[in-house]
């Protein structure tokens, strides 16, 4: 049997469909429940999007990766009258659960079912959210896995994933983005049963959650959901007030170092908008040109990966991505502070000085010379279409709906038809002049031999790479030896190497 | 779908019209299916839904025939050949296309097939691609210099993963359970033979002709269209790729007839990992041993099953334990699978799983337990069908089977049919410790 996709949310009926915005009627109380409502009539499915404007940044300090193992203790341990093992031999047969996904300022508990069981499931994830059962053994079990994440996985099992949380921590150190989600190996050896209870009873309350419904529920169906979950206590948690992100003032660079045949590296600085602010869309044409995520459209794409076949994907960012189904971005990671960021995906070690230059002298390139009408034009028409498959699942549209509102607009995808007409290529050149440089970079790199790397990057060393095609085309050969000595400013006090095995032990980076 | 050592097999899922539930039909939208004369065959679902049109085209082509040595990872390497143009539209100007049109739009490679999909809005713009899509298939053009440059972008790929125990776990289990068959390696391939793809332009013409052909293909399209201009936009298309009529022998599997093992040392901290394979059967809607194992798999090794309550949530030995028994056309390999938190626990767990294995020889399946299993597959095929695309990505994988969409529905009456014996006498048939290979893995000490 092969196994259909559970954990992917489900369809919709685009036609007929009313919509209406409970929580954009009439005067929102702080500290009362508020929702979002998506209704379907006909649809024999219904997806549960409840939204805790809660994240990682809430984290005590020294009780880093806390939010996480609270929020875990919800989804995948049990409620006061059912253990886990009885939760999941009630889901089994309705093909049901309860998913979690986590951010620094929020988190989503979710869930699709049939009309069949949705009395049944909503009885369950009721139970869970409003009634945790706290259990010693679930908390263990949920902190070991955390732990054994950050001191054995992130370092040494998934290094494209390991370069972006270095990256985080190079924008964010002292900040509460600054860390993992999961926390770090020594705050999360600290977290006990009484911190989670206390950050839920805390956190926990009417004001800091949305109750997000989509699909072909009852009519009343709402007003039951409102009802229980209207009896958490009221408040709210205060936003938090963020200090700026690190703004790097070089090329600064941060080298984990292993043994690993392949060099994985992100870099980035912080952008101060975004989706909130005008400029995002035309920076957005900006950023799919130079960059869109796992798609042909990307020129680092095309230089990297088609003209040269150095590794298996190049892409750009002018805000935090996380990919969602397929390749589209998943919604609700909203941050009211956002960066700008580059990944280009594992490569031969022998090529990584190369790359490094060549993905910077990319970017000096589009801060110079910006987008040309052509390019323009045509990856406007592609932003314009490709945005029309984003949101298609129950899940996925009441996703859209919350970050709409998050960001202060009525409806995002549909902005986005309306102000992407409208720009010109001045408007795009002037947001990458106002956003981007390529002067002032966190760089973080995981290979081996860091020292010469560092030595490298330092003295300019020319780094010359060789291809397996001897009849490589001239335009490339030539631009090669252009990128090849291509001078990069990198002081040797602003590159910090550390072993691998250091990173993610304490908040913050390695010392130095 | 693999549970715990999941190859990455990128199937997206888009847009609308959740299905009713049927009692008996797990598959319940109407499809059609016709042949061009050259083989060619099309599997049309117009669904009510407006404007997205899923669109993919299923070579039976995967790593299952890369028979000849050396030439492992072929079939895969030859889907990103895929994208390198034609004469009349260059690599260039395709991507120009598919950037206009926004689609979704990607390849993926499977052991026994290889997929290629274009997601679009605008039932408008069917006929263009329908043609640019043909023309790719017909008429696909590169040099020896392009296989050149993209041959590296392989291993980069290969790199990807480099850091992923699993993904080394997995290729030591093939490589040590099959002795003969093609399923010995992953679609990857192996990396010296990934090293060795610059050198390949003469043979990449050779696996062209024998197996981007129509009567080796199937073009499946759901979504907001109309089938009868389908029809005619395929038969102007497609009707004058000419047929291949090669047959492809993959090397039988001769019994095993020892147990086999075998161990990984990650040179960095990991959690351990413990993987047991058997030789089971091929897919089949017709005879009940797949389907009675499918069902096996599910008492024993579902997150709902005694074992795992005891062994991930109860004792906490183990991070995770899945079961992965894969549908394939040829026989591959049930696989049980464990990520254990102490390296000291790994003859426990892997004691616990074969206790397990000899229980269900011995112990008839609950009928409640049956019933809720047969919910369980018939309302995630549910959710997974509840979108265009799922539908598409669903079936592309059971077309590329049988060539048949009738199959899903064989399948689940067959799930119907199994009974609690059946179950028994299938783990007394596959599940003996001559027949399976166990692979082990454990970290070292991180730098």
């Amino acid at each position: 049997m092969r196994h259909p996709m559970k954990t992917y949310l489900l369809g919709i009926f685009l036609i007929g469909i009313s919509v209406f915005f409970a929580s954009c009627s009439g005067k929102v109380n702080p500290n009362k429940l508020t929702s979002e409502l998506l209704p379907l009539d006909g649809n024999p499915l219904t997806s549960f999007r409840v939204l805790v404007k809660i994240g990682s940044a809430n984290d005590p300090s020294g009780k880093e990766g806390l939010c996480q193992l609270a929020w875990s203790l919800l989804a995948n341990g049990g409620s006061r009258t059912m253990t886990i093992k009885e939760i999941t031999e009630k889901f089994y047969p309705m093909a049901a659960s309860l998913s979690l996904s986590i951010d620094k300022e929020m988190a989503v508990f979710s869930g699709t079912i049939h009309k069949d069981n949705l009395e049944k499931y909503y009885a369950i994830f009721k139970e869970m959210l409003l009634d945790p059962g706290f259990r010693e053994d679930d908390f263990n079990r949920l902190k070991t896995n955390q732990f054994n994440f950050l001191e054995k996985t992130l370092v040494n099992n998934m290094d494209e994933q390991f370069g972006k949380e270095i990256l985080n921590l190079m924008l964010y150190e002292g900040h509460p983005y600054g860390h993992h989600e999961a926390g770090t190996v020594e705050s999360v050896r600290g977290l006990t049963l009484d911190d989670v209870k206390a950050f839920y009873k805390e956190h926990f309350v009417q004001g800091n959650i949305v109750i997000g419904l989509a699909g072909g529920y009852p009519a009343d169906f709402p007003a039951g959901i409102m009802a229980d979950f209207g009896k958490l206590p009221e408040g709210f948690t205060p936003r938090l007030s963020l200090p700026p992100a690190h703004l790097p003032q070089a090329l600064e660079f941060v080298i984990a170092d292993k043994k690993t045949p392949a060099t994985a590296i992100s870099m980035g600085f912080p952008v101060s908008l975004t989706k909130a602010n005008k400029d995002f869309f035309a920076l957005w044409i900006a950023g799919s040109h130079f960059g869109e995520h796992r798609q042909h459209v990307s020129l680092l794409f095309q230089k990297i990966r088609e003209e040269r076949g150095q590794n298996y994907g190049d892409y750009a960012y002018i805000e935090h991505f996380i990919q969602g189904r397929d390749k589209f971005p998943a919604p609700n990671h909203a941050r009211p502070q956002q960066y700008f960021s580059i990944w280009i995906r594992p490569l031969a070690n022998s090529n990584r000085h190369f790359v490094i230059r060549q993905a910077l002298r990319e970017l000096k390139r589009l801060v110079e010379e910006g987008i040309s009408q052509e390019r323009f034009q045509l990856v406007r028409t592609y932003l314009l279409n490709y945005t029309k498959l984003y949101a298609q699942t129950l899940g996925e549209r009441l996703g859209w709906q919350m970050d709409s509102h998050n960001y202060g607009h009525q409806d995002f995808l549909a902005d986005v038809q309306n102000v992407l007409r409208k720009l010109t290529r001045d408007d795009v050149n002037r947001t990458i002049k106002k956003y981007l440089n390529f002067n002032n970079v966190s760089i973080a790199v995981i290979t081996q031999d860091a020292e010469a790397l560092k030595n490298d990057l330092v003295a300019n060393t020319p780094s010359p790479i060789k291809y397996a095609n001897p009849n490589m085309p001239k335009a490339v050969l030539d631009e090669d030896v252009v990128i090849q000595e291509f001078p990069l400013d990198v002081k040797a006090d602003k590159v910090r190497i550390a072993p691998a095995a250091e990173f993610f032990q304490k908040t913050g980076l390695p010392a130095k | 779908m693999p549970k715990v050592i999941a190859l990455a097999l990128s199937v997206v899922l888009l847009v609308a019209i959740p299905p009713k539930l049927h009692s008996t039909n797990v598959f319940p939208y109407n499809y059609k299916i016709e042949e061009l004369a050259n083989g060619l065959r099309i599997v049309s679902i117009p669904l009510p839904n407006p404007n997205i049109i899923s669109y993919y085209t299923v070579v039976r082509s995967g790593s299952r025939n890369e028979v000849e040595p050396g030439k492992s990872g072929f079939a895969h390497f030859f889907e990103h050949i895929m994208f390198k143009g034609t004469k009349q539209v260059p690599r260039a100007s395709y991507d120009e296309f598919l950037t206009q049109l926004g689609a979704g739009t990607n390849g993926y490679t499977t052991d026994d097939f290889t997929c290629y999909f274009v997601v679009f809005a605008g039932r408008e713009n069917l006929e263009k691609v329908v043609k640019t899509e043909a023309d790719r298939f017909i008429n696909l053009y590169y040099t020896e210099e392009m296989i050149k440059t993209e041959a590296p972008v392989i291993e980069g790929e290969y790199y990807s993963s480099a850091s992923n125990p699993d993904r080394r776990l997995f290729e030591l289990l093939r490589d040590t359970a099959f002795e003969k068959h093609s399923y010995k390696h992953t679609t990857l391939g192996f990396l010296k033979d990934i090293q060795d793809m610059p050198n390949q332009y003469e043979y990449s013409l050779l696996y062209k002709k024998r197996f981007y052909a129509p009567d080796n293909t199937i073009l499946l399209v759901v979504g907001d269209f109309d089938h009868a201009q389908l029809m005619d936009l395929a038969k102007k298309y497609y009707g004058d790729w000419e047929k291949s009529n090669y047959i492809l022998q993959t090397p039988s599997e001769p019994p095993q007839t020892r147990l086999k093992r075998a161990h990984y040392d990650w040179p960095s901290k990991t959690l351990a990992r413990l993987t047991l394979g058997y030789h089971g059967p091929a897919y089949s809607d017709i005879t009940l041993d797949k389907a009675a194992l499918d069902l096996l798999a599910e008492i024993s090794f579902s997150p709902s099953s005694p074992l795992y309550q005891k062994l991930v949530i109860q004792e906490q030995k183990c991070l995770s334990l899945g079961a992965n028994f894969e549908d394939t056309r040829d026989p591959s390999l049930l696989t049980l699978s464990a990520i254990v938190k102490n390296d000291d626990d790994l003859p426990y767990v892997e004691g616990e799983i074969l206790k397990e294995l000899e229980r269900i020889k011995n112990e008839p399946a609950p009928v409640r337990k049956l019933a809720d299993i047969k919910a369980n597959m018939k309302y995630s095929m549910a959710n997974a069908l509840g979108t265009t695309d799922g539908v598409a990505g669903t079936l592309a994988f059971y077309i590329n089977l049988t060539a048949d969409p009738g199959t899903l529905n064989k399948l689940f009456d067959l799930y119907e049919k199994v009974a609690p014996q059946d179950i028994q006498d299938m783990a007394k048939k596959y599940f003996k410790p001559v027949n399976s290979t166990i692979i082990t893995l454990t970290g070292g000490k991180a730098k």
